[in-house]
C-alpha cells in the first residue's frame, strides 16, 4: 500500500508549483476573457464572449495574426537554415575554428532588450553603422526602424542574429555524432557535397531540426517581445505588432485586462493547434537513429 | 549579576524597538530615471534630517507606464506605496480606481498650507470637477528649440524663429541640405514621434480632443478631434514629411529626437521643456548658439496655449492614519519653493509655484538662462480655456497610440490626412465607450 502512496507524495511538490504558478493562471484568465475589469480591479463585469468578438472585428488586431504569422515563418526558416550552413562551416577542420565559433556564438549571451538597442545603434538612419556603409558604397539612405516594410525586416533581421547560435550549438552537436564512416562511404561512393548533404546529413538531423523548429517557434511567438519593444514599439503603422505585443499594449499600456485575456487565450489556442499538427503530422517524418 | 545583564538587555530591546516603531515608514514611487534618481534620493534625505521621525523609502520603478502597473498590482496585492507619481494621463483612472486619498482633503484639513501661491496653470489641469486630487510635481510643456548657427548658414535671420506652421514648412525647406545623391544631410526639423505634440498643437489652436469640453465638465463620451484644427496638424505634419524637412524618429523616442538636433542633423526641435537644461549644455558641448521660441500654430488659427505634462504627487490610501500623515508631510515638503526651485534647476521641469518663480526672478536667474524664460513665458501667456487646460480621458494612454498609429498610417501613404484622421477619431471613440462602459 505505501508502496502506491509513495510516488504521488512525491509528485505533490512539483504539482504544487505547478498548479500553483501554470494551471491556475491559466485559469484565471481563462476566465478572465469572459469579463471586462477596472484597470484597478474594483469592478468586473460578464460580458460573454463579446471580447472574442470584438477582437475579430477590429482589423488592427486581425492584422497582428498576419504579422505574427509572417514573422514567425520567415524568421524561423531563414534561422533554421543558416544555422545549419554555419553549424557545417564551423565543423570544418580549418585553423582557429574556436574561435569563430566563440564569436558566433555570442549573441546567445546578450539579452533580447541589449540586442534590440545594439540593432536600434546600428540601423539608425542618421549615425548608425549600416547607413554610413550603405551611403558611402552604394549611395543608399534607408529609414530602418521607421518605413515599411524595412521596419519589419529588421525585426527579423536582428530575430535570426539573436536566435541562431542556440541552434547552431544544437547543430553542431549534431553534426559531430553523424559517425565518420557513414560520411567517409558516402563520399567513396562518389556522393556530391549536395547529396551528402541532402540524403545524409538533413535526415540524421532531423530530430535536431524538429525540436529547434518548435523551439524557435515558441521563442518568435512570445519571446520577441523585448526586440520589437526596444526597435519599433510595433510601427510603423502597426507593421511590426505582433500577437505578442498586442497583449503586451493591452494589457499594461492601456489595462484592458479582459481584452488581453482573451487575446492570451486566443495565443493559446493557435500554440495549442500548431503544436499538435506539428506533432502529429511532422514528427512521423523525423528519422530517429 | 547574570540577572542584571539579561534584565539589561531585554531592556534595551525594548527601548531600540520602540524606537524604531516610533519611527513612521513610507514609500515613495517615483518614474524619474538617470541622474534624477539621485536627486530624489537626495532631496528624501534632506526631508528625513528634518523629520527624523519620518522614514521615507524612495524608489525608482521604471517609466510612467511600469510605475502604474506595479502600483495596481500592489493595490491589488494590499501593500501598496504612501506615495506615488502617476503621469498626467493616469488622472482620470486613478479616480476612477477610488484608491488615493485625493490631495483636496488632505489640504482643506491643513491650515498651514495654501494652495493659492500654486500656478493657476497647473492648478487647472490637476483640478477635476473643481476638486484636486494630486499634488502637481514636475511639469513641462513642448517649446521650439533651434540652432542659431545652422540659421545664420541657411541666409535665415537667427533672431526671427517660426512661429507659424507656414513658416516652419518654409524655413524647414531653406535648411534642408542635400547630397549629389539626393540624401538628406540635414533636415529642417524633428520631433519625438509621439501623440503629445498632435495634442498640444491642437490645445495651441484652443481646440478640444474630446466632448463635455475636453472632459472637463463630465466623463467624455466621444473624440472629436477630426477638426479644421486637427486636420491642419495632420497636413503639416504630411507635407513636412513628404518634402523631407522632418525626419520622424521611431515611436516615442525622445532621446534619438534629442541627439539629431544636438548633433546638428536638424535645425530645429520641438520636445519638452525639462530638456532646457541638457540643450543648453549640449549646446554649448557641439558648439552651436541656440534659440527657443513658442509652440508654432497655423497662421490663420485661434490662439490658445499649451497644456501642462508631466506627472503629479498621489497619495494612497488603506493605510494607517499616522503614515498618510507623514506622507502628505512629505508631499507638502516636496512642494515648498526650495524644493521646487532645486527641482527646476536639476531638471528644467519648471516651478509649480508661484512664489518659487518670483524667488528665481528677483535672484536673476532667469537674465542668465532665458531659455528656461522662454518655456515660463509660454506657459503664463496661455489662455486658460478647458481645451488648453487639457483633455481628462480615461482611456488616454489608448488614444495616444491610436493617433500615432494614424500618423503613421497616413505617412506611409496608406492613407490621406483626412482619412487617417477620422479613422483615429472613430478608433478613441470606441476606447472611450469602452472604458466608459466599465463605469456606467
Amino acid at each position: 500500500m505505501s508502496r502506491k502512496i509513495a510516488p504521488y507524495l512525491l509528485l505533490i511538490p512539483t504539482f504544487l508549483v505547478i498548479g500553483l504558478f501554470i494551471y491556475w493562471p491559466a485559469v484565471y484568465s481563462f476566465n478572465l476573457s469572459f469579463h471586462r475589469r477596472t484597470p484597478f480591479g474594483n469592478r468586473m463585469i460578464f460580458v460573454g464572449w463579446k471580447n472574442f468578438i470584438r477582437l475579430f472585428e477590429w482589423s488592427e488586431y486581425t492584422n497582428t495574426v498576419v504579422v505574427t504569422v509572417s514573422y514567425v515563418a520567415l524568421s524561423v526558416s531563414i534561422t533554421v537554415i543558416l544555422s545549419l550552413l554555419l553549424a557545417m562551416l564551423l565543423n570544418q577542420k580549418i585553423p582557429g575554428v574556436r574561435l569563430y565559433r566563440t564569436f558566433i556564438f555570442a549573441p546567445y549571451a546578450i539579452s533580447p532588450a541589449i540586442a534590440g538597442v545594439l540593432w536600434s545603434f546600428l540601423l539608425n538612419p542618421v549615425v548608425g553603422h549600416v547607413n554610413y556603409f550603405l551611403t558611402k558604397t552604394f549611395g543608399l539612405q534607408v529609414e530602418w526602424l521607421t518605413t515599411k516594410p524595412y521596419a519589419f525586416y529588421s525585426i527579423v533581421f536582428a530575430t535570426v542574429w539573436k536566435m541562431m547560435p542556440f541552434d547552431v550549438i544544437f547543430y553542431l552537436a549534431g553534426l559531430q555524432s553523424i559517425p565518420d564512416e557513414l560520411l567517409e562511404s558516402s563520399i567513396i561512393d562518389g556522393a556530391s557535397l549536395w547529396k551528402r548533404i541532402r540524403h545524409i546529413i538533413v535526415p540524421l538531423l532531423s530530430p535536431i531540426t524538429f525540436y529547434l523548429v518548435i523551439m524557435n517557434i515558441i521563442t518568435t511567438m512570445f519571446a520577441a517581445f523585448a526586440i520589437i519593444d526596444v526597435m519599433t514599439k510595433g510601427g510603423p503603422a502597426n507593421s511590426t505588432t505582433t500577437m505578442i505585443y498586442r497583449l503586451y499594449l493591452d494589457a499594461f499600456a492601456f489595462q484592458k485586462t479582459g481584452i488581453a485575456a482573451a487575446e492570451s487565450v486566443v495565443l493559446f489556442l493557435i500554440m495549442s493547434v500548431v503544436t499538435i499538427f506539428y506533432f502529429l503530422l511532422v514528427e512521423k517524418r523525423v528519422h530517429y537513429q | 549579576m547574570k540577572r542584571s545583564v539579561v534584565f539589561f538587555l531585554v531592556l534595551l530591546l525594548v527601548v531600540f524597538s520602540a524606537v524604531g516603531f516610533g519611527k513612521v515608514k513610507i514609500q515613495f514611487w517615483h518614474a524619474m530615471g538617470g541622474w534624477r534618481i539621485e536627486l530624489l534620493n537626495s532631496m528624501a534625505q534632506e526631508f528625513m534630517k528634518l523629520h527624523p521621525d519620518i522614514e521615507v523609502e524612495v524608489q525608482y520603478t521604471g517609466s510612467y507606464r511600469d510605475t502604474l502597473n506595479k502600483l495596481i498590482a500592489a493595490v491589488q496585492a494590499g501593500e501598496a506605496p504612501h506615495v506615488v507619481q502617476i503621469y498626467d494621463i493616469g488622472t482620470q483612472v486613478m479616480i476612477d480606481g477610488g484608491i488615493a486619498v485625493p490631495m483636496q482633503d488632505l489640504i482643506d484639513s491643513d491650515p498651514t498650507f495654501d494652495i493659492g501661491v500654486f500656478m493657476p496653470q497647473v492648478l487647472n489641469y490637476y483640478r477635476v470637477n473643481g476638486k484636486l486630487y494630486s499634488m502637481p510635481f514636475n511639469s513641462s510643456n513642448p517649446i521650439l528649440y533651434y540652432n542659431k548657427t545652422l540659421f545664420k548658414e541657411a541666409g535665415l535671420d537667427p533672431n526671427d524663429p517660426p512661429q507659424t506652421f507656414e513658416e516652419v514648412i518654409e524655413m524647414g525647406r531653406k535648411l534642408v541640405k542635400r547630397d549629389a545623391q539626393g540624401n538628406i544631410v540635414q533636415a529642417g526639423i524633428t520631433w519625438p514621434f509621439h501623440s503629445w505634440f498632435f495634442e498640444q498643437f491642437m490645445a495651441n489652436q484652443n481646440a478640444p480632443l474630446v466632448d463635455n469640453n475636453n472632459g472637463r465638465t463630465g466623463r467624455p463620451t466621444k473624440a472629436i478631434f477630426n477638426s479644421p484644427e486637427g486636420l491642419k496638424i495632420f497636413k503639416f505634419w504630411n507635407t513636412l514629411t513628404k518634402e523631407g524637412i522632418i525626419i520622424n524618429t521611431k515611436k516615442e523616442d525622445w532621446t534619438g529626437a534629442r541627439q539629431l538636433f544636438l548633433s546638428q542633423k536638424v535645425a530645429m526641435l520641438i520636445s519638452s521643456t525639462s530638456d532646457v537644461k541638457l540643450m543648453e549644455d549640449g549646446a554649448k558641448e557641439n558648439g552651436f548658439e541656440l534659440g527657443t521660441a513658442f509652440l508654432p500654430r497655423p497662421a490663420d488659427a485661434e490662439s490658445g496655449g499649451v497644456v501642462i505634462g508631466g506627472g503629479s504627487l498621489w497619495i494612497i490610501g488603506g493605510h494607517p492614519k499616522k503614515e498618510i500623515d507623514a506622507a502628505w508631510e512629505f508631499v507638502k515638503w516636496m512642494a515648498l519653493p526650495d524644493q521646487q526651485i532645486t527641482w527646476h534647476q536639476n531638471t528644467g521641469y519648471f516651478p509649480v509655484r508661484k512664489d518659487a518663480v518670483s524667488k528665481l526672478l528677483f535672484s536673476g536667474y532667469y537674465a542668465e538662462h532665458p531659455h528656461h524664460l522662454t518655456a515660463l513665458l509660454q506657459l503664463l501667456l496661455s489662455k486658460q480655456t478647458y481645451s488648453t487646460n487639457g483633455a481628462i480621458i480615461g482611456a488616454f494612454p489608448e488614444i495616444r497610440e491610436i493617433i500615432e498609429t494614424a500618423v503613421e498610417k497616413m505617412i506611409a501613404g496608406e492613407m490621406t490626412p483626412e482619412e487617417a484622421l477620422a479613422w483615429a477619431e472613430k478608433e478613441s471613440t470606441k476606447a472611450i465607450q469602452e472604458y466608459n462602459e466599465l463605469y456606467e
